[in-house]
């Protein structure tokens, strides 16, 4: 908890030097409680310093604490700047959902700590895994996404099985425990001529994780590259029933 | 695996609205107790439940008070004069139209919870093709499709079972064709059932195996007595004077019977 409260009071007659000056004190704060101080934070050079702390302030506020990937807060942003670029470029974008299974019996049978490590070591995998313009991020306890733009439905799977096969299983050992994890993933992509939002595609992908969890898990689904709308020749074909049945009925 | 005892899931869908999937789900429910089945009936309309309204009920609890912690499951389940239960579900809740994952683990536990209860679940899901219909019929063992022989309710029902094959795997399929004509029902059903195993063979299977796989298990005819029996809040087999599509439906039930192996 911060000990002082810093308050900023337009009537108080503060000079602009004074009211930069805390600023500077509560982002230092903020930084510290976060538990990322370094030596930087303190540079002599006041620009060098300001700068330092905005660099460390950015950073705070896009990535998780715990795995360094990109927190949920920042993932739906670069997920609709890259939506609205496939729907510019006409190029499909990718996106992955990740689920550990069964990730609560780790932790209830080993404990909190080997759960964090076990997350931390799938985020790792994630990362080393990612082509160099895909974005890894941790969207819930033990859910993570990748967004994977300028993909083709095909280009899609082939990034997510990569990451999928990679994490299939995982042997790890973590205090003299030795844990093999699976997980389950789901990928789907935009359809460039349609709009969608974050939601709804984070929803798409979800569904399809789910999916890999009820047949068995530690699978990879994703929905048929080939359309389930109906064609014109389908509906003229289930049509031609109704005609030909009506003449029927009428007689 | 204690396998053998758990329920036999079996998920009514149609995709259209308005084919009587409801009226077909509760009227089954009551012939299959009758044969001395364990029958528990789901109203798996999460959004617009009315399974309760079809059979007079006022229930207390619904199935949205259980994930909320505000009853146990003893205390939603409700004991119908007809000797099945029914586990109801709230309407007009917006927050379930969506699967969220809450939802659907909370579904998961409830259903592996009953299992072991009854012999055969009966889930009757809303119309459309949303997230929570397919959630219900990938939980299910059976898909029964009901179907009208009108042009919207074939074109509903096999964009949902194109997307259940496509994205579910599911290939097998039991269908019921409601408000068939009259004067020959059998006929009607048939002849829907041909037609749409058709045009599902030549666009979805493409000879690619595993085929799609469309058995029609019954036919109820068009009957007045049917949406009377609605308006009078009560089953098919329990009007009076019995109505002529009385019979079809234990014929269903009876079909039905046969093919939860």
């Amino acid at each position: 908890m911060l000990k002082k409260r810093i308050r900023f009071d337009p009537n108080s007659g503060n000079s602009a030097d004074e009211i930069k000056q805390y600023d500077l004190t509560a982002a230092l704060r903020i930084l510290r409680h976060a538990g990322r101080e370094n030596p930087q934070l303190y540079a002599k050079d006041s620009g060098e310093q300001i700068q330092n702390v905005i660099d460390a302030l950015c950073d705070l506020s896009v990535h998780d604490g715990m795995t360094g990937l990109v927190n949920a807060t920042f993932f739906h942003v670069v997920l609709a700047r890259e939506i609205e670029r496939s729907l510019r470029t006409g190029k499909p974008c990718g996106l992955m959902v990740l689920d550990i299974d069964h990730f609560k019996r780790i932790n209830d049978t080993y404990g909190h700590t080997v759960g964090d490590r076990a997350i931390q070591s799938v985020a790792s995998n994630i990362l080393q895994n990612l082509r160099s313009m895909d974005t890894a991020a941790r969207i819930g306890g033990e859910e993570f996404a990748v967004i994977l733009p300028e993909c083709r439905p095909e280009d899609a799977i082939a990034a997510a099985a990569r990451i999928h096969s990679a994490l299939n299983p995982l042997l790890i050992s973590i205090d003299g425990h030795d844990l093999r994890i699976t997980s389950s993933v789901g990928v789907v992509w935009t359809e460039p001529d349609h709009f969608q939002s974050s939601g709804a595609l984070l929803s798409e992908a979800d569904r399809e994780m789910y999916r890999a969890k009820r047949s068995g898990r530690a699978r990879l689904c994703h929905p048929p590259v080939k359309s389930t709308a109906i064609t014109e020749r389908e509906r003229c074909s289930l049509m031609a029933f109704m005609n030909e049945e009506n003449t029927h009925d009428r007689r | 695996m204690t396998g053998d005892k758990k329920a036999r899931r079996i998920a009514v869908i149609s995709g259209k609205g308005g084919v009587g999937k409801t009226v077909i789900t509760a009227n089954l429910a009551a012939a299959l107790a009758a044969s001395g089945q364990r029958v528990l009936v789901l109203d798996a309309d999460l959004g617009l439940a009315n399974l309760d309204i079809i059979l007079g009920l006022d229930p207390k609890h619904t199935l949205q008070d259980i994930f909320r912690g505000d009853c146990r499951t003893e205390d939603a389940l409700i004991r119908t004069a007809k000797g099945f239960d029914l586990l109801p579900a709230g309407s007009g809740l917006q927050e379930n139209t969506v699967l969220s994952r809450n939802l659907a683990d909370g579904l998961e536990a409830l259903l592996a919870e009953l299992d072991e209860r009854y012999d055969i679940m009966l889930f009757d899901a809303g119309a459309g093709m949303g997230d929570v219909v397919l959630f219900f019929a990938t939980l299910a063992h059976q898909i029964l499709v009901v179907v009208t022989p009108e042009p919207t309710s074939l074109m509903d029902a096999y964009a949902t079972i194109k997307v259940l094959r496509q994205l579910y795997e599911r290939d097998r399929f039991l269908l019921v064709v409601n408000q068939a004509n009259p004067e020959r029902p059998h006929e009607t059903g048939t002849s829907v059932a041909r037609h749409l195993q058709g045009v599902i063979s030549k666009f979805i299977d493409e000879s690619k195996p595993p085929f799609v796989n469309l058995e029609l298990i019954g036919s109820l005819p068009r009957d007045p007595a049917i949406p009377r029996s609605v308006r009078n809040r009560q089953l098919l087999l329990d009007a009076q004077p019995p109505p002529a599509s009385a019979p079809f439906v234990s014929t269903i039930a009876d079909s039905l019977r046969t093919r939860m192996t």
